[in-house]
C-alpha cells in the first residue's frame, strides 16, 4: 500500500478552542462524529492516505488544542507543514475574530512561506450562525487562503476540504520532494561546466 | 518519412536486433532523437533582423548509445537552436541553415556557440563524445560517422545541419552535413597550431575558397568579405589597483583588531580586470575595394575577468573549510575531541567570585596545559582579540546581567536586512552565533585554517561551559526559547542561555531564601523553587499517581525537584476528594500572578486570581522533532491517542496545580474559565422568583466521565508553581548542549554556520552595491535572496546547490569590482563636462552588462579617444620593453587589401597588432557544374598567435551534376 504513495504531506489544524478542529479530523479520518469529544491536550495525530486526481499522499494530521496555554507549544508543530486548516466556528464569531491572531502567528513561525492555508467555517448545521459565508470568504481571499464551510455533524464539505488542500499543495511546485526518473532513452539534463572541450554557450574567437 | 512507414519499422526492429551493426543501430538511434525533438521538415528558423534581439538557447542532451566494440565511446547529441525574435517566416527551396551562411547579421556574434560564430548558423545539431577524455580519433571512425550521419539526414529529411565533434574536445573540430531538397552542405574544418605563411594574407585565403569551391564559371561572382581585427589590451600598468590585500600583521599587532573579524572583506586583490577587447570590423567588404573607414566601429569586446585570488569572497574559503576537513577529519578531529574530553572531565570547581576578564584568561590556561604553547594554532594576540571581540562582556569587569546582554545587543532594526536571517535560517547579524561564523571564517582564511577553526571551537566550547557554571549569561542571544528560525547551532545556544538564566534565578533564589527572603509571586517566581527538601520530596512522590508523575522530564533528577509538603501534607491529600474545597478555603493562597478581570470564584466568590506558572520547556528544533516522533509513534488508535494527551499533560496538570494553589478552594469550573473559557457555557434563565440569572456550566465533553482534564483536576494539589517538579531540567539540559557542541567536528561546524556566512556575503554585497548602484546586480542580489532561502530551508542543503550560492555571489562581487575597475579605467569621476560623464558612465554600465559594446563615434568619441589612449599607451610600452616587432603581417595585410595605407598609417602604428583576426568569405555560385543550382558558399577563418582555422561550408547540388 505504501508503495504507490506519491508523498507524505504534514497538515496542521489550528484554531480557537472548541470550534471543531478534532471533529473535523475524526470525520475526515473515521468518518464518525461524537458530540462527546474530549478537548484535545497538547497535540494529537492521525494519519490518512487519500488520492487526488491518481496520486495517492499520505496526510500525517496534526490536530492541536485550542487553548491559549498550549498555545505556546504548538508553533513548533509549524515546522515542516506543507498545509495548515485555520478553523473557526460560524456559530460563534468570537472564534472569527481571533483568526489574525492565528495568522500572525502562522506568519511567525512558520519556517516556509508558500504553505498553503486553508480557512474552514465549521458547524454549519447549526442555526445561531453568527458569521456569513461571505465574512469567511472575504477573509480568505485578503490572506490568499481556500475557503469552504462544513460540518463534520453533518459531513458537509469535510472530504472537500481535505481533497482541495492536498490538491493545492500537489500542484505547488517545490512544495512537496519527489524523484522524477526519466524513462526509456535517457536524456539527462546537463550543464557542461566551462572547459568541457565542446563549446558551452560562448566562444570567444580566441 | 521515418513515421509514415508503421509496418516496415516493425520489420526493421526485428533486424535491428538481429542482424544490424552498432552503427546502424547507432544510425536509428539519431533518426529517433531527431523525431523526437521535431527537427524533421522545414525548419523552424526564423529571419533574423539585429543580432542584438535573438536569445541563445541551449539545450544539451546526453544520449547513451554503445558503439563499436573496442571504443565504447558514449555519444550526446546537443542541440542548439537560436530563437529570433522576428515571426515572419519565408518558405524557400533551400534550408535555412543555408541561406544563414550567407546572412550577416550573424556576422561576429558577442557569445554563441563556435559554430554560430564560425557558420553563422542558428540551429544545429551536434553530436559529441560524451565523456570528456573520449575522442573520435582515427579518420575511418570519423568518416564513419559522417556517413551515419548522412544517413540519418537522408532517412528522416532533416534539414538542420547535423555536426560530429572529432579529434580532442579542445581542437573544437566538427565536420557535419546539412540536406535539403536536392542540395547538400558539407561542413569541413582546418585547425593547425601554426599559420602556413601563404594564409597569413586575405589573398592567400581567397585562393583557398576558390579552390575549394571549384566554380566552373568565370568570371567568378563577387565574393564578399567580412572582417574582424581584435585587439587585446592587458597591460594596464598606468593604473594602480587601489585595493591592498588585508594587512594581516597588522591584524596581528592589536591596532586593527577586531573590525577585521567583524567583517568580510571585500574586492579583488587583483584588477578584476584583466583585458579588455576592441574589435574592429569592416562589415562588408567586396573584394578590391576598401569602403571608406568612416563606418568602422570598435566594439569592446568581453572582459575576461582574472581569476581571484587570495582575497576571494569569504563564503568559497568556508566551501573549502567544509570539504577539507571531511578529509582531515579523521586526526584532526581525534585531536580536539582527545584535548576536549581531557579537559571536560573532572567536573570543573565553579569559581564564584571571578569576573570574567579571568574567566577567558583561566580558559585558556587550562588548555595550555594540555598541550604546549608552541603548537597552538592561534596565536594568543589572535586569540584573546577573537574572544574579546565574541565576548565584549569579558573586557569589562563586571559580569553581565542577564537584561544588558540581551537588550545591547537587540538594535531595534525591524528592517528588511536585519530580519534576513529568516531567510537563510542563519542568525541575526548582531548575534553571537552570526560573529563566530566570521571569526572562524577569517581565521580559517589567515590564521592557521583548519587547525585555527578547530583551536577557537574548542576555546569557545569551554567558554560556554564556563559559562554555565558560573552563572554567566551568554551575550550576543535574543532571550526567550530558542528561535526556531534561526540555524540549529544558535538555537542550542539560546536553549544553553535559558539553561543558565534558569539556574542563576533558581540560584539567586536559593540564597535569598536563606535569609527568608522568598521572592515568591513577582515575576518569574516559577522557576524559583525553594530550598531542597529531599526527605519530603520521597514521600510525596509515593503519594502523588504514578501515571501523572511517570512523564514529567526529571524524573531521575527527583533530588533537584523541589516540593514542601510539610504545610501541605494533610491538606493536599484532602484535596483530592469530592467536597475538599471546604476544607481548602482556610488555607493561605500562595503563587498568585494577578487578579483576573472580574472574575470571581463560584462557590464563595472571592476573586479569581491567575496563578504563577511554570514556562514551558524550551525547545530546539532537533528536540522537537525528537518529541514530535515520539509522539506520532504512538499511532493513531485510541489507547494512543490517550496515551500521548497522557504525556503532554504535565504542563496542564502543573497549571491546575498552580491555580489551586492560588485560589483555595477552587473548582474545576473556575479553572475552566480562566483556562479554556469556552468550554463554561453560560445561560440566561429565569429562576423561580422571575429574575434573569445567568446559569453557567461546564461544557459537554468537560462533563465526560473521567475525561483527562477532570482526572487530572483530581490529581492536582495545591502547590504553587515554585514548589512543583520543575518541567524543564535545565541541568540536563545544559549537559546535552554541551556535550553537543564539544562533539561538532569542523566540518559540522562549517555546515551550521554556512547560512550565517552565505548572510554575511550577501549583506557586504549588498553594501557594496549601494555605493555602486548597479541595477542589474540589484536585481541578482534579489534573486540569490530568494534561491538561497529555498535552498537552505531543507535540512541538508546539497554541496551543489550551496556552491551554486556562493558562486551566484562570487560573481556579484566580482560584477562590482569591475565596474569599480572600469570607472577609474576610464576616468568617469575625472571627467568634467556634464555630458561626457553621463555618456561615460552609460558607456561603462553598458560595457557590465552587455557583451560588446558600440563605441559610439568610434575614435573620435569621447570613450573611443580613451580607448584609443590606452592602447597606444600600453603598445608604447611594450615597444620600448621589448625591441622586436613581434607582429608585421597587420600591416602587410592592410597594404593587400586596398588603397588608402598612408591614412590609416598612424593608427596602425601606435596601435598594437590585432590579437586575432577573422575574416568571413561568401559568394553564391553553382556548384559542381556550371549549370547547377547557385548556391551559398561560405569560408570562416580566424588567425590568432597559435591558432589557425579553417571553417568551410560548400554547397553543392545533388540533382543537377
Amino acid at each position: 500500500m505504501d508503495e504507490d504513495v506519491l508523498t507524505t504531506l504534514k497538515i496542521l489544524i489550528i484554531g480557537e478552542s472548541g470550534v471543531g478542529k478534532s471533529s473535523l479530523l475524526l470525520r475526515f479520518t473515521d468518518d464518525t462524529f461524537d458530540p462527546e469529544l474530549a478537548a484535545t491536550i497538547g497535540v494529537d495525530f492521525k494519519v490518512k492516505t487519500i488520492s487526488v486526481d491518481g496520486n495517492k499522499a499520505k496526510l500525517a494530521i496534526w490536530d492541536t488544542a485550542g487553548q491559549e496555554r498550549f498555545r505556546t507549544l504548538t508553533p513548533s508543530y509549524y515546522r515542516g507543514a506543507q498545509g495548515v486548516i485555520l478553523v473557526y466556528d460560524v456559530t460563534r464569531r468570537d472564534t472569527f475574530v481571533k483568526l489574525d491572531n492565528w495568522l500572525n502567528e502562522l506568519e511567525t513561525y512558520c519556517t516556509r512561506n508558500d504553505i498553503v492555508n486553508m480557512l474552514v467555517g465549521n458547524k454549519i448545521d447549526k442555526e445561531n450562525r453568527e458569521v456569513d459565508r461571505n465574512e469567511g470568504l472575504k477573509f480568505a481571499r485578503k490572506h490568499s487562503m481556500l475557503f469552504i464551510e462544513a460540518s463534520a455533524k453533518t459531513c458537509d464539505g469535510v472530504q472537500c476540504a481535505f481533497e482541495e488542500l492536498v490538491e493545492k499543495i500537489i500542484q505547488t511546485p517545490g512544495l512537496w520532494e519527489s524523484e522524477n526518473q526519466n524513462k526509456g532513452v535517457k536524456l539527462t539534463h546537463r550543464e557542461e561546466g566551462p572547459g568541457g572541450g565542446a563549446c558551452g554557450g560562448y566562444c570567444s574567437m580566441l | 518519412m521515418a513515421a509514415d512507414s508503421e509496418p516496415e519499422s516493425e520489420v526493421f526492429e526485428i533486424t535491428d536486433f538481429t542482424t544490424a551493426s552498432e552503427w546502424e543501430r547507432f544510425i536509428s538511434k539519431v533518426e529517433e532523437v531527431l523525431n523526437d525533438w521535431k527537427l524533421i521538415g522545414n525548419s523552424l528558423g526564423k529571419p533574423l533582423e539585429k543580432k542584438e534581439d535573438y536569445i541563445l538557447h541551449d539545450r544539451p542532451f546526453k544520449m547513451k548509445l554503445n558503439s563499436g566494440k573496442e571504443h565504447v565511446i558514449k555519444f550526446c547529441l546537443k542541440m542548439n537552436i537560436l530563437i529570433f525574435s522576428l515571426l515572419n517566416v519565408f518558405v524557400d527551396v533551400i534550408p535555412q541553415s543555408m541561406q544563414d551562411l550567407l546572412c550577416m547579421n550573424n556576422d561576429f556574434p558577442p557569445r554563441a556557440h563556435c559554430l554560430v560564430r564560425w557558420y553563422g548558423l542558428r540551429e544545429f545539431v551536434v553530436i559529441a563524445p560524451a565523456a570528456n577524455h573520449d575522442a573520435v580519433l582515427s579518420e575511418s571512425k570519423c568518416n564513419l560517422l559522417l556517413s551515419s550521419v548522412s544517413i540519418a539526414l537522408g532517412n528522416t529529411g532533416c534539414q538542420v545541419p547535423l555536426f560530429v565533434q572529432i579529434h580532442h574536445k579542445w581542437r573544437r573540430m566538427y565536420v557535419g552535413e546539412c540536406q535539403g531538397h536536392g542540395v547538400r552542405t558539407d561542413f569541413e574544418m582546418v585547425h593547425l597550431r601554426k599559420v602556413p605563411n601563404q594564409y597569413t594574407h586575405l589573398s592567400g585565403l581567397l585562393d583557398i575558397f576558390k579552390s575549394k569551391i571549384g566554380c566552373p564559371l568565370t568570371p567568378l561572382p563577387p565574393v564578399s568579405i567580412a572582417i574582424r581585427f581584435t585587439y587585446v589590451l592587458q597591460d594596464w600598468q598606468q593604473y594602480f589597483w587601489p585595493q591592498q590585500p588585508p594587512d594581516i600583521d597588522a591584524l596581528v599587532g592589536g591596532e586593527v583588531g577586531g573590525l577585521e573579524f567583524g567583517k568580510l572583506p571585500f574586492g579583488a586583490c587583483e584588477d578584476p580586470i584583466s583585458e579588455l577587447h576592441l574589435a574592429t570590423t569592416w562589415p562588408h567588404l567586396t573584394e578590391g575595394i576598401i569602403v571608406d573607414n568612416d563606418v568602422y566601429s570598435f566594439y569592446v569586446g568581453d572582459f575576461v575577468t582574472e581569476f581571484f585570488k587570495i582575497c576571494r569572497r569569504k563564503e568559497s574559503t568556508d566551501e573549502i573549510l567544509g570539504r577539507s576537513t571531511f578529509e582531515e577529519e579523521g586526526r584532526e578531529i581525534a585531536d580536539i575531541t582527545h584535548a576536549l574530553s581531557k579537559l571536560t572531565e573532572p567536573a570543573p570547581v565553579p569559581i564564584h567570585k571571578l569576573s570574567v576578564s579571568n574567566m577567558v584568561h583561566s580558559a585558556k590556561k587550562k588548555i595550555r596545559k594540555h598541550r604546549g604553547v608552541e603548537e597552538s594554532p592561534l596565536n594568543n594576540d589572535v586569540l584573546n582579540t577573537i574572544l574579546l571581540f565574541l565576548f565584549p562582556d569579558a573586557a569589562s569587569e563586571k559580569p553581565l546581567d542577564g537584561s544588558s546582554s540581551t537588550d545591547n545587543n537587540n538594535p531595534v532594526s525591524e528592517s528588511e536586512d536585519y530580519n534576513l536571517y529568516n531567510q537563510f535560517k542563519s542568525a541575526p547579524s548582531d548575534s553571537l552565533t552570526y560573529k563566530l561564523a566570521l571569526c572562524l571564517c577569517m581565521i580559517n582564511f589567515y590564521h592557521g585554517g583548519l587547525k585555527g577553526v578547530a583551536h577557537l571551537w574548542q576555546e569557545f566550547v569551554l567558554e560556554m561551559r564556563f559559562r554555565w557554571e558560573n552563572n554567566f549569561l551568554i551575550p550576543g542571544l535574543a532571550s526567550g526559547p530558542p528561535d526556531l528560525r534561526c540555524c540549529l547551532l544558535h538555537q542550542k545556544l539560546q536553549m544553553l542561555n535559558c539553561c543558565i538564566e534558569r539556574k542563576k534565578a533558581r540560584d539567586e533564589g536559593r540564597k535569598t531564601n536563606t535569609s527568608d527572603m522568598y521572592p515568591g509571586d513577582a515575576g518569574r517566581a516559577g522557576d524559583q523553587l525553594g530550598p531542597d527538601n529531599l526527605k519530603d520530596m520521597d514521600k510525596e512522590k509515593g503519594e502523588v499517581g504514578k501515571s501523572w508523575d511517570s512523564w514529567s522530564d526529571s524524573e531521575e533528577e527527583f533530588f533537584e525537584c523541589l516540593s514542601d509538603t510539610e504545610e501541605f501534607k494533610g491538606n493536599g491529600q484532602e484535596s483530592n476528594k469530592k467536597g475538599g474545597p471546604k476544607e481548602m478555603t482556610s488555607l493561605k493562597p500562595e503563587g498568585r500572578l494577578y487578579q483576573h478581570g472580574k472574575l470571581t470564584l463560584l462557590h464563595n466568590g472571592e476573586p479569581l486570581y491567575i496563578p504563577v506558572t511554570q514556562e514551558p520547556a524550551p525547545m530546539t528544533e532537533d528536540l522537537l522533532e525528537e518529541q514530535s516522533e515520539v509522539l506520532a509513534k504512538l499511532g493513531t488508535s485510541a489507547e494512543g491517542a490517550h496515551l500521548r494527551a497522557r504525556m503532554q499533560s504535565a504542563c496542564l496538570l502543573s497549571d491546575m496545580e498552580s491555580f489551586k494553589a492560588a485560589n483555595p478552594g477552587c473548582f474545576l469550573e473556575d479553572f475552566v474559565r480562566w483556562y479554556s473559557p469556552r468550554d463554561y457555557i453560560e445561560e440566561e434563565v429565569i429562576d423561580e422568583k422571575g429574575n434573569m440569572v445567568l446559569k453557567g456550566e461546564l461544557s459537554a465533553r468537560m462533563k465526560i466521565p473521567s475525561n483527562m482534564w477532570v482526572e487530572a483536576w483530581e490529581t492536582a494539589k495545591p502547590i504553587p508553581a515554585r514548589r512543583q517538579r520543575r518541567l524543564f531540567d535545565d541541568t540536563r539540559e545544559a549537559e546535552k548542549v554541551l556535550h553537543y557542541l564539544a562533539v561538532q567536528k569542523p566540518a559540522d561546524l562549517a555546515r551550521h554556520l554556512l547560512p550565517c556566512v552565505i548572510h554575511a556575503a550577501v549583506l557586504k554585497v549588498k553594501e557594496e552595491e549601494n555605493l555602486e548602484n548597479i541595477s542589474s546586480v540589484k536585481k541578482i542580489i534579489k534573486q540569490i535572496i530568494t534561491h538561497s532561502s529555498k535552498v537552505l530551508h531543507f535540512p541538508n542543503p546539497e554541496d551543489k546547490k550551496l556552491e551554486e550560492i556562493i558562486h551566484q555571489i562570487t560573481n556579484v562581487e566580482a560584477i562590482i569590482a569591475r565596474a569599480r575597475s572600469l570607472k577609474a579605467k576610464f576616468g568617469t569621476e575625472k571627467c568634467e563636462q556634464e555630458e561626457e560623464k553621463e555618456d561615460l558612465e552609460r558607456f561603462v554600465s553598458c560595457l557590465l552588462e552587455q557583451p560588446e559594446v558600440l563605441v559610439v563615434g568610434a575614435g573620435r568619441g569621447h570613450a573611443g579617444r580613451i580607448i584609443h589612449k590606452l592602447f597606444v599607451n600600453a603598445h608604447r610600452l611594450t615597444e620600448s620593453s621589448d625591441e622586436a616587432a613581434a607582429m608585421a603581417p597587420p600591416e602587410e595585410e592592410l597594404k593587400r587589401m586596398g588603397s588608402p595605407e598612408e591614412r590609416r598609417q598612424n593608427s596602425v602604428s601606435d596601435f598594437p597588432p590585432p590579437a586575432g583576426r577573422e575574416l568571413i568569405l561568401r559568394t553564391t555560385v553553382p556548384r559542381p557544374a556550371p549549370y547547377s543550382r547557385a548556391l551559398p558558399q561560405r569560408m570562416y577563418s580566424v588567425l590568432t598567435k597559435e591558432d589557425f582555422r579553417l571553417a568551410g561550408a560548400f554547397s553543392s547540388d545533388t540533382s543537377f551534376f
